[in-house]
This record gives C-alpha cells, sequence and structure tokens, in this order.
C-alpha cells in the first residue's frame, strides 16, 4: 500500500514521529499491532521494517510511526521529507487485547520508543473505558516520547528519567513497585519497552492477580509469518512461535522474556 | 498480439506458469491467501518437512546483508502429521501445483518420508532437501557428499512414483557432479539453487550475530552465482531445472530461463513483496511479448550457442 508522508518531525535526538497517509484508508487497527515498511525502492536496504502504529484517524486514513535511528535503514526513514511516498504493509500481528472493563484500571508502562502503540491506544476515539494509569520512562526528560499524547489520554500521568531530569528519578519499573507498594492493584498491565523492563515488570507482578501483556520487536523478515525469522520461545513447552503471527503482544506468562 | 504461452510441464508436474513459490518463504502455502488467490501462480513449494516436528534453531535467526540476507531457521516445521491433517486438506480446492520439501535426519528417514507422501493426491511433486546447511545433523552432511546424495535419491526414488526433484546446494565445489549423480540414480529434476553459507559479525559484541553462527545466505545478492550454476547444470543435465536465487523482476525470470532453468522458484523477495508472484506472472507475458518470444518453452537453455 502506498503512502504519502505527511509530516516527519524530529521528536528527540535520534527519533522521528512520521504521519503517513495511505492510498487506501488501512484496515481496522488494534493498538500494539504493526506495519513492514519498505525503506526504498531499491534493493539496499533489502528488508522492511517493523514498526508500531503510533497513533491513527479511526477512519483510517492517516498514522504514525515513531521511528528510532539506530541503523542504515532507519536512517534513510527518518529523512524522508513531506510529499515522499513509501510502501506499507498491514496492519499485522495481534494487538493488545481488551483492555478492563469500568471497574477495573490499566497500568501502562512504556520505555523509549515503547510508547508508540500506547499513542493509539490512549487517543479520543479509542481509549479505553477503564482507569488508566500511565508510567513513562526515559534517559532523561529530553526523551520522554510522545508525553502529551500519553498524559492527554491518562487519568494517572508518572514518569521516570534516570538523571532525574523530569519526574521520578530512576527506572520506570521502581515508580511501578512504589506504586503496587502503595497498594494501588491494576487488572492489566500492558508493557513496550527494552527486555530488561519488561522482566522486572514480570518479576514486580509475580505472585498478584495482574495480568501482564508485552510487546515484543523481535527482528522480522517478512512481519507475516512466512520466515520464520522472529519467533520468541514458549514458557511451557520447547516451542518456538512467530512473534509477528502469535504477537507482538503476548501475556508475559505464556514466553519466555 | 498472440498470447504467449507461459504454461511448462515441469518433469511431469503442470505449471500454468513458470512462477513458483520457493520453500522456506512460502509457509505451507495458505498465508499468502491474505494477499491473492494462490491459482495464479505456478506452484508452490512447502516449507521443509520431516517426520516429526522440529523446534528450529535460537534466535538470532536472521541478518540482513547487503541485497539479501543470512537466515538460520533450522528447519523449523510441524512435521508430516500435522502437515497432512491442517495444512493440505486447506490446499484441495486451489488451483496450483503444491510441490513438498522434505529431508531425513537419516537416509531411512528421508525414504519414510518419500512412501508417505507417495500416497497423498494434493501433492503434485517431491522436492528432496539435501542441501539445508542449517543443522549439523540435517542437510549438510548429505547434500555435499556425492556418494550420500546419490544414495539418497535412488532409495526415494524406488519409494515414490511422484515427480521427484533435487535441491541442490551451492556450497560444493561443482555443482555439475551432483547435478549428474542425481540425474543417474533417477531424479526427474533439480532446483538450483539453495542458500549459499555466510555469516556476519556483530562488533559491539565481538561475535557472531546469528546463534547459529552461520546462515545461508539468500536475495539479490546471490543472483549471479545462482544463474552461473544454473547454466552450468543446464549443460550437464538433461533433466528440467527450477532457477532460484535472487529473483526480484521478470527480467530475472527470463535470464534463469536463457540460462536453462524450466521455471523459477522465487523465495527472499517474498518478504519484501508478498505480492511479487503474481506481479511477475502478470509482468512476464510482455517482456516476452517485447523480446518476441511466444512461449516460455522456446526459451528455455537459449543463451546456449553450441
Amino acid at each position: 500500500m502506498n503512502c504519502k508522508v505527511l509530516e516527519n518531525r524530529t521528536i528527540a535526538r535520534g527519533f522521528n514521529h512520521l504521519s503517513l497517509a495511505p492510498d487506501k484508508p488501512l484496515g481496522p487497527i488494534i493498538p500494539g499491532q504493526f506495519v513492514m515498511i519498505r525503506v526504498r525502492e531499491s534493493m539496499d536496504p533489502l528488508l522492511r521494517r517493523p514498526m508500531s502504529v503510533a497513533g491513527f484517524k479511526p477512519d483510517g486514513s492517516s498514522f504514525g510511526l515513531v521511528i528510532q535511528r539506530i541503523g542504515r535503514g532507519t536512517e534513510i526513514l527518518a529523512s524522508l521529507a513531506a510529499g515522499d511516498r513509501v510502501d506499507v504493509i498491514g496492519p499485522f500481528g495481534a494487538g493488545f487485547p481488551e483492555p478492563p472493563g469500568a471497574a477495573g484500571e490499566l497500568w501502562i508502562v512504556a520505555g523509549g520508543s515503547g510508547v508508540a502503540p500506547f499513542v493509539g491506544m490512549l487517543q479520543p476515539a479509542t481509549r479505553p473505558v477503564c482507569r488508566t494509569r500511565v508510567f513513562l520512562g526515559a534517559r532523561n526528560s529530553g526523551f520522554l516520547l510522545c508525553a502529551d499524547h500519553l498524559s492527554d489520554g491518562a487519568d494517572v500521568f508518572l514518569t521516570a528519567t534516570e538523571d532525574g531530569s523530569a519526574g521520578v528519578k530512576g527506572v520506570v519499573t521502581d515508580l511501578v513497585e512504589r506504586e503496587l507498594a502503595n497498594g494501588y492493584a491494576p487488572a492489566m498491565i500492558f508493557a513496550c519497552g527494552p527486555a530488561p523492563m519488561m522482566r522486572a515488570l514480570e518479576k514486580s507482578v509475580s505472585g498478584r492477580d495482574v495480568r501482564l501483556c508485552v510487546s515484543l520487536e523481535n527482528r522480522m523478515a517478512c512481519g507475516f509469518g512466512a520466515c520464520l525469522g522472529c519467533v520468541t520461545k514458549l514458557k511451557t513447552e520447547q516451542r518456538y512461535v512467530a512473534v509477528c503471527r502469535k504477537g507482538p503482544v503476548f501475556d508475559a506468562s505464556t514466553i519466555q522474556i | 498480439m498472440s498470447e504467449v504461452d507461459l504454461r511448462v510441464n515441469f518433469a511431469g508436474i503442470s505449471l500454468k506458469n513458470p512462477i513458483v513459490g520457493a520453500s522456506g518463504t512460502f509457509g505451507y502455502g495458505k498465508l499468502y491467501e491474505q494477499f491473492y488467490d494462490l491459482s495464479i501462480i505456478g506452484g508452490f513449494v512447502t516449507k521443509g518437512l520431516s517426520l516429526k516436528p522440529r523446534p528450529g534453531n535460537p534466535i538470532p535467526r536472521i541478518c540482513e546483508t547487503p541485497a539479501g540476507m543470512l537466515n538460520a531457521i533450522g528447519l523449523q516445521n510441524i512435521g508430516l502429521e500435522k502437515f497432512i491433517n491442517r495444512k493440505l486438506a486447506g490446499l484441495e480446492s486451489v488451483d496450483t501445483a503444491v510441490i513438498v520439501n522434505f529431508f531425513g535426519e537419516t537416509v531411512d528417514e528421508y525414504v519414510q518420508m518419500a512412501v508417505k507422501l507417495d500416497k497423498l493426491d494434493g501433492v503434485s511433486g517431491l522436492e528432496i532437501n539435501i542441501s539445508c546447511p542449517n543443522v549439523t545433523k540435517g542437510g549438510a552432511s548429505f547434500g555435499t557428499d556425492i556418494d550420500t546424495t546419490g544414495e539418497v535419491v535412488s532409495l526415494c526414488r524406488e519409494a515414490t512414483s511422484k515427480p521427484l526433484i533435487v535441491k541442490l546446494s551451492p556450497n560444493v565445489t561443482d555443482i555439475t557432479r551432483f547435478a549428474r549423480v542425481c540425474q543417474d540414480n533417477g531424479a526427474d529434476g533439480l532446483s538450483v539453487i539453495n542458500t549459499l553459507t555466510g555469516t556476519a559479525i556483530d562488533i559491539a559484541a565481538r561475535k557472531p550475530v546469528l546463534a547459529n553462527i552461520t546462515g545461508g545466505l539468500s536475495g539479490p545478492a546471490i543472483k549471479p552465482v545462482a544463474l552461473r550454476m544454473v547454466y552450468e547444470c543446464y549443460r550437464a543435465v538433461s533433466i528440467p531445472i527450477f532457477g532460484i536465487g535472487g529473483i526480484s523482476f521478470a527480467r530475472d525470470v527470463v535470464e534463469f530461463i536463457m540460462a536453462g532453468a524450466s521455471a523459477v522458484q522465487v523465495g527472499t523477495m517474498n518478504f519484501v513483496n508478498p505480492h511479487i508472484l503474481p506481479e511477475l506472472v502478470s509482468d512476464l507475458p510482455e517482456l516476452l511479448a517485447s523480446l518476441k518470444v511466444n512461449s516460455v518453452k522456446e526459451i528455455v537453455g537459449a543463451a546456449h550457442h553450441d
């Protein structure tokens, strides 16, 4: 599907936000789903890049992506200008499950570019009916990506930075620990971020009656289940499952994070 | 302009056109129905199947390289029984050639697979995987040893009357010796080539990128090597050849056919563009017509002039 670049904004050093308008409206998007974006019409770089959809118009007429510039492919994507065209396929994968009902509380924990799926989840048209407590972590205040979007959509919005330049000094999972210790009890936690963050969360919720769902970002060649390159290991059986098809969002109790 | 004839009879397998999805990039077929009607393409080759399901290799399994990629999936597959019960039945209504790629860990397992596959109505042909370089006990020792290759092909030949194709490893000194041994032992066709063994190093971690250390290189980067091997095999044998390696455009298809392929398999580019097969099917007639070619058949090996 051909898309027109509507806008390319630098949102932090090394991070861009792309707004894309597909020629045909994108099908219904579940927050947590991703698209595969072709870097350019050449054989090098060859493979598409998987990118979580970061916010979308409910009618599918435009959507956003958070690009972290970590290599040649993402550098090229970050150099796109308004009016340029890119090829996108998707959305693919299983997004986050239904949030808890009105009586429950949903916690959202995001680190770095892990904010992407929650931009869509917390936008006015798709915001969960339950109470939401959002935890956003970064190195310093300059890297609290999409903080405005998240704080607008959240009932409680908490931040942690490693240098203390915004919010609580420390990592975001310390903040989660603190809130749990304070007696707040979520029905579900949705998380997306670096693996150590998700492992720490798994530890924090162990023994508690909380469903933890994590979004993985394994490297993918195809994004739709053909290459089997992106697999992750199941916890209970000696078997791998494709992150692109069975995930990228998994119940943390089912996979080895 | 008269219609260009795309039909190919490949070793007894009727293909409506020479564009076939390659093993390991096409799952068990159904996956691509989200993108197009499978009856558009000539056929596809399933993911390599074994008697028992295999979990595959640890991650990381893939790594992008210039105009290509390395993979070390480790022959992850659902096993023959699940394929028959869960996948094959769903393909009955699909009007396209279904070729099953298979392998064993022992010669006896190859034969057992061939015996079981021989009985399946929905299977148009068999592709023996002797060349997957990823699993130490799996393909590598078979496909790079000339005597074992001959033994596997000969015993599978006795076990099945279905068209029997052998997918050759390029990781040998002279691929034509293997091509001849396959023909001499009863193979009906060849698939040329499987991936080229390579590696990549993570310089920050000071170790190979792939958990398996080595992987198979595929994609446009390997096209000239694959084309050379098809050209050489065409001179060495008289059985038909599937040309495989980095095919991305209709002109690549024509290059492989002129080098000696009767049909082609497209692999890695399915990942980049899942619509590539139907696009090639639709681009090919126009290109052939512009070359004043009336049928695919008439240009097989056209680049050979002696």
